[in-house]
C-alpha cells in the first residue's frame, strides 16, 4: 500500500491544499525576495481577497470555512507584475475564484484551476498590464515543490514530459530559437501550478498524453516567435488546454468503452 | 498453467504475518449467519428464537428464491434474530448450549451424491452450499436453475496475512479434490483453479479444470481479477466465483453426507498477538476472538476487520466468503476518525491523483468510473465496465480518495439497478 497515497485520501481536499501549498513555498519565497516590497503588497491583496470570497460562501454555503485560496493567491501573486493596479488585481482575482471554483461548489469540483481563470481574465481584460517572467532562480526553486506533488501523485508525469515534448518540437517546427533549458526554465511555474493542477488535467492515462502535447502545441503558437515565451502564452495555454481536457477524456472513454463492447462480442 | 502476473493494485501492510500452522485448540461459542455480504438477500426463517439446531440444519431460505437454503454453522440454541433495514438479516446468532449434547450431528444425507449429474445442484441447495458461489456480473447468489460459463476457484491468498490455500488443502486433500469434480458437472465451460506461485495446490487435476497461477499485488488474489484475466465476465457470459474451503466443504458433504462449517481462519494484523491459522467455523464470534488474540486493553481499543486490510471491514462475525480477521489499531482509514482531524479534514470533492491509476488490477478507468459512481449514473458506469466488479475490487479506490465516498457502497446501488434492468 503506497503510504504517500493513503496519506493524503486521509487527509482529503484540505491534504491536497497543503501539500500544493508547501510545493508553492520555495518558488515564492524566491520571487518575493527578489521583488522586494510591491510584491509583498500584491501577495497580501490576493490572500485577503481570495479568503474573502472563500468565507463568504462558506458562510452563504453553511459549510464550514476552508483556505483552499490561498494556493491560488500565491500562484496569482507571482504572476503579477509588480507596477499592476491593486484593483485591477482585485477583480481578475475574484472573477478568476467566484468563476473558476466557488460557483462549482469549491476546491475539486470544477474544471479549471482558479489561478488560471484569474490571469487569463486579467490579461484580456487589462491588456497593457502584461505578466511577469519567471526568473532562472525561480524556476529552479519550484523543483523541489514538483518532486513532493510528484510523489503524491497531484500531478503526472506525462502531462509534463508531453507538455515540455511539444512545446519543444512545434517551436522547433515553427522554425523559432529553441534551447530546452530556456522552455524549461520559461514553463516550469506555469507547467507545475497551471498545466498540471489535477482538477484542470485530464484524469485518464491517454488523456494525459494528449492534454500534455496540446498545452504544449498552444505554447508554442502562442508565444508568437517571442523567447524567452511569455508567461501569457503559458496562462493562455493552460486555459485553452484544460477546456479541451473533460472532451479528451470522454474520448478515451468512449475508446475503452468500444473495446470492452468488441470483447464481449 | 497459465501464469499472470499482477503489477496493478495495491500491497497488504505486512504488519502481523499469519505463522502457516493450525492450531487446533480454538474454542467457538457463538457463531452468525448474516446477509451483509449478500446483497439483496431477504431472508425466510425456518428456525424460531430460543430453537435448538444442529450442524447442518436449514436455519433459514431466501425469500425471493426459496430453493436456496442456509445451513446452521454450529449446534445449539438461536439466541438472538436481528432484521436489518429492508427486511435483510442483521445477524442470526446460534449459541452453543452447555447444557446439551452438542456432538450429535446430524444423520449422513440419505442421497446418492457421486452417481448422475443433475443431482449436484439439488444437494448444494438443499444443503445450505448453494451460496457459496457467486455469480459475475452483479455479485450475487446465482439462480437455482443456472448455469455459468466458467467457474473459478479462487486459490490465491493474496498476502502473507491470509492462510496460506496449501496448508489448508493439505487438511482435506480428498474432499478438495472431489468438490473440484463435482464442480466441473456444474458448469458449461472450465473449471480454473486459481493458486499461489510456488508448487502445486493438488498432484493430479481432475479432467476439465485448468489452473493458473495469480502473483503480484494482493489484486491477485480477488477473484473479479482472476475472472478478469481468465474468462472475462459481462452482459452474456456468466461466471461463478467459489473460495477454496467450500470446494472443500463441497467435496466433503458429497463423500460423506456431511455439512461442513469449518473453516481454517488466520488471526493476523498489527494487533494479534500471535498471528497464526486457526480452526473456526463460518460466522464466528470475532469479539470472542478477538478478546483472547490481542494484548490491548481492553478489547475494543482494537478494530476487528473480517477479511484483509484493504477490502475487510469491522465486524462482529466472520464475513461468509473472509477466510482472515484482521486486528489492527482504532485509526484505521476504514475506521471513524474524530475530534479536530474531522474539523479540519473536509472530504468531498474527488482528486484524480495518479494513485488511483495503479490501485486496481482491472482495465477499467478508475477516474471517469468514479464519476460515474459517484453520481449514480448507472448507464456511464455499465459503459466504463463496472459488470466486471463488485465491492472488494472497488475498495482500493475508497481508500485512496479524497472525497470520503464509499464506492463499494456506491457500485452496489449501480449494480442493483443493472441486475433489476436486466431481470
Amino acid at each position: 500500500m503506497n503510504r504517500a497515497h493513503t496519506l493524503l485520501a486521509h487527509w482529503g481536499v484540505t491534504g491536497v491544499t497543503t501539500a500544493q501549498g508547501l510545493a508553492l513555498l520555495p518558488p515564492v519565497a524566491v520571487v518575493m525576495l527578489q521583488n522586494g516590497q510591491p510584491k509583498w503588497i500584491m501577495l497580501a491583496v490576493a490572500v485577503g481577497v481570495a479568503l474573502f470570497w472563500e468565507t463568504l460562501f462558506a458562510i452563504l454555503r453553511k459549510r464550514p470555512i476552508s483556505v483552499h485560496g490561498l494556493t491560488t493567491a500565491l500562484i496569482v501573486a507571482v504572476f503579477v507584475p509588480t507596477d499592476l493596479p491593486v484593483w485591477q488585481l482585485t477583480i481578475a482575482l475574484s472573477l478568476g475564484v467566484v468563476l473558476g471554483e466557488l460557483i462549482f461548489g469549491g476546491r475539486g469540483f470544477g474544471f479549471l484551476a482558479p489561478a488560471t481563470v484569474s490571469l487569463s481574465l486579467l490579461v484580456f481584460s487589462f491588456p497593457q498590464a502584461g505578466l511577469a517572467p519567471i526568473s532562472p532562480e525561480t524556476a529552479l526553486a519550484v523543483l523541489p515543490g514538483a518532486i513532493l506533488l510528484l510523489i503524491l501523485g497531484l500531478i503526472c508525469w506525462r502531462v509534463i514530459i508531453g507538455t515540455m515534448l511539444a512545446a519543444l518540437v512545434f517551436s522547433v517546427a515553427q522554425g523559432l530559437p529553441s534551447d530546452p533549458t530556456t522552455i524549461a526554465t520559461a514553463l516550469a511555474f506555469g507547467l507545475v501550478f497551471l498545466i498540471c493542477d489535477p482538477s484542470a488535467a485530464a484524469s485518464t492515462d491517454p488523456g494525459r498524453w494528449v492534454y500534455g502535447t496540446l498545452a504544449g502545441g498552444l505554447i508554442a503558437l502562442f508565444s508568437g516567435g517571442i523567447t524567452p515565451i511569455p508567461s501569457e502564452a503559458v496562462v493562455f495555454a493552460a486555459l485553452l488546454a484544460s477546456t479541451f481536457a473533460p472532451l479528451t477524456d470522454h474520448l478515451v472513454v468512449l475508446g475503452n468503452a468500444a473495446r470492452r463492447r468488441r470483447r464481449n462480442g | 498453467m497459465e501464469r499472470f502476473q499482477i503489477s496493478k493494485g495495491l500491497r497488504v501492510p505486512e504488519k502481523g504475518v499469519a505463522a502457516q500452522v493450525i492450531d487446533e485448540s480454538a474454542m467457538v461459542g457463538r457463531a452468525a449467519l448474516t446477509s451483509a455480504d449478500m446483497p439483496g438477500l431477504r431472508p425466510f426463517l425456518e428456525v424460531e428464537l430460543g430453537e435448538t439446531v444442529r450442524v447442518g440444519d436449514i436455519v433459514f431460505r431466501d425469500r425471493r428464491r426459496p430453493e436456496i437454503a442456509f445451513a446452521a454453522p454450529l449446534s445449539g440454541r438461536v439466541s438472538a434474530i436481528e432484521i436489518g433495514p429492508r427486511r435483510t438479516l442483521s445477524a442470526l446468532i446460534i449459541e452453543v448450549d452447555a447444557d446439551r449434547d452438542n456432538e450429535s450431528a446430524k444423520p449422513p444425507l440419505g442421497m446418492d451424491t457421486t452417481a448422475t449429474t443433475t443431482a449436484i445442484p439439488e444437494v448444494l441447495l438443499a444443503c445450505g452450499l448453494w451460496p457459496a458461489f457467486r455469480t459475475r456480473p452483479f455479485g450475487t447468489i446465482p439462480a437455482p436453475e443456472a448455469i455459468p460459463d466458467a467457474i473459478v476457484v479462487n486459490a490465491v491468498s493474496g498476502s502473507p496475512l491470509a492462510p496460506d490455500p496449501r496448508v489448508v488443502v493439505a487438511d482435506r486433500p480428498d474432499a478438495f479434490l472431489s468438490g473440484l469434480t463435482a464442480l466441473t458437472r456444474l458448469s458449461h465451460g472450465p473449471v480454473y483453479l486459481c493458486q499461489d506461485p510456488g508448487a502445486a495446490l493438488i498432484e493430479r487435476l481432475p479432467e476439465g479444470v485448468e489452473a493458473a497461477v495469480f502473483s503480484g499485488t494482493s489484486a491477485a488474489g480477488l477473484a473479479g481479477t482472476q475472472i478478469n484475466r481468465l474468462c472475462r465476465a459481462g452482459p452474456r457470459r456468466k461466471v461463478w466465483r467459489v473460495g477454496y474451503q467450500d470446494v472443500i466443504a463441497i467435496g466433503h458433504l458429497l463423500d460423506t453426507g456431511d455439512y461442513l462449517a469449518e473453516r481454517v481462519i488466520s488471526v493476523a494484523g498489527p494487533r494479534a498477538t500471535r498471528p497464526r491459522l486457526i480452526r473456526s467455523i463460518l460466522g464466528t464470534d470475532l469479539r470472542a476472538l478477538a478478546a483472547t488474540e490481542t494484548t490491548s486493553n481492553p478489547a475494543t481499543a482494537c478494530t476487528i476487520l473480517s477479511g484483509d486490510p484493504l477490502t475487510g471491514h469491522a465486524a462482529d462475525f466472520l464475513g461468509r466468503y473472509h477466510h482472515q480477521v484482521t486486528l489492527t489499531d482504532p485509526m484505521h482509514p476504514a475506521g471513524q476518525a474524530s475530534g479536530l482531524h474531522s474539523r479540519l479534514v473536509q472530504r468531498s470533492a474527488l482528486t484524480p491523483l495518479r494513485g488511483l491509476e495503479r490501485a486496481i488490477a482491472i482495465d477499467v478507468l478508475p477516474v471517469p468510473l468514479m464519476r460515474a459512481l459517484s453520481v449514480g449514473d448507472a448507464e456511464a458506469a455499465e459503459r466504463l465496465g463496472c459488470l466486471e466488479l463488485i465491492e472488494e475490487d472497488v475498495a482500493a479506490l475508497s481508500l485512496l480518495c479524497t472525497s470520503g465516498a464509499d464506492y463499494g457502497h456506491l457500485l452496489r446501488e449501480v449494480l442493483d439497478q443493472l441486475a433489476e434492468k436486466a431481470a
